[in-house]
């Protein structure tokens, strides 16, 4: 008796998006330029926005936690930052013609966010030797 | 009216964030492995891996990016209250490496959010073989963070979380 075989592969693409070559453009793009991003905006302290959690408050860019009014939090405007710059660059890059954005290397999809670990892990270094 | 307790409104979100987590990890995890050791033809039944892997594992992709979106922005819903309730007595319990763990839970969530528009696209175009070592790739990393994310939340939630 044998089971039927299982395989990972999909039929073709059938859906507009995902037969897209700008779609393939965009998402290819916006996987290396976030992560980048992200990480840019994490060492030079570049949040959109500062959320004021005690308080519900919302200051464009970074802003300090002020006095008697609780911690500030800047992940979200990190976030938010590297979402749109990523997102805007990417769009962007869709209007270049085929021939050039085929050659962006797909290795630098999985690569980069591979590389962002040790970088993290130093960025988090006063929590690891905190005395 | 307060239907329910302040306490029992967010307790309620942590556990929605974590079933969802709870689906996404399955997901992935069957993903993940079906993609790193496809199974072919089987002569008998299988044992328990070789079905495990069995999985038509293109059909998770839309799912796994819909989960990971919603576990983010639960994520982010209730981080609002761990950053007052949770993460100042940490700090003043001097857990400086469980803290330190959940803001690289925090950087990896973001940066594998801004992955899964190329996940995605690579598993629905699965048949092209250009896109293999890519998808695969992909995958395992999300596969790998998001165990990650799982257990730092897991501990998190142990150290200081649910009843606390």
């Amino acid at each position: 008796m044998s089971t039927p075989s299982v395989t990972t592969r999909a039929a073709p693409a059938t859906s507009s998006l995902a037969s897209s070559a700008r779609f393939r453009t965009f998402a290819i793009t916006f996987a290396i330029v976030g992560p980048v991003i992200y990480m840019l905006c994490l060492q030079m302290n570049w949040p959109l926005f500062t959320f004021h959690p005690a308080t519900n408050r919302i200051a464009l860019g970074w802003e300090a936690a002020r006095s008697g009014e609780g911690p500030n939090m800047t992940w979200y405007g990190w976030t938010a930052m590297a979402l749109l710059v990523g997102g805007v660059l990417s769009y962007l890059v869709t209007f270049l013609p085929e021939s050039i954005t085929k050659r962006i290397p797909l290795i630098l999809v999985w690569l980069l966010p591979i590389l962002a670990i040790p970088y993290l892990v130093y960025d988090l270094r006063q929590w690891w030797f905190h005395p | 009216m307060n239907i329910i307790s302040v306490n029992t409104f967010w307790t309620i979100w942590l556990l929605v964030h974590l079933m969802l987590a709870v689906f996404l990890l399955g997901a992935l995890t069957h993903q993940a492995v079906s993609a790193v050791m496809p199974v072919g033809k089987i002569a008998g039944p299988g044992g328990f891996v070789t079905r495990f892997r069995a999985v038509p594992a293109a059909g998770y992709a839309t799912a796994v990016c819909v989960l990971w979106v919603l576990t983010f922005i639960v994520g982010s819903y209730i981080y609002t209250k761990y950053r007052i309730y949770i993460r100042i007595p940490i700090e003043q319990a001097g857990y400086w490496k469980t803290q330190g763990f959940f803001d690289f839970k925090e950087h990896v969530a973001s940066i594998c959010l801004m992955l899964l528009p190329a996940y995605w696209y690579f598993w629905k175009n699965a048949q092209n073989p250009e896109y293999d070592t890519a998808r695969k790739a992909v995958t395992v990393y999300l596969a790998v963070a998001c165990w990650f994310l799982f257990i730092v939340g897991h501990v998190l939630n142990n150290t200081r979380g649910f009843g606390s």
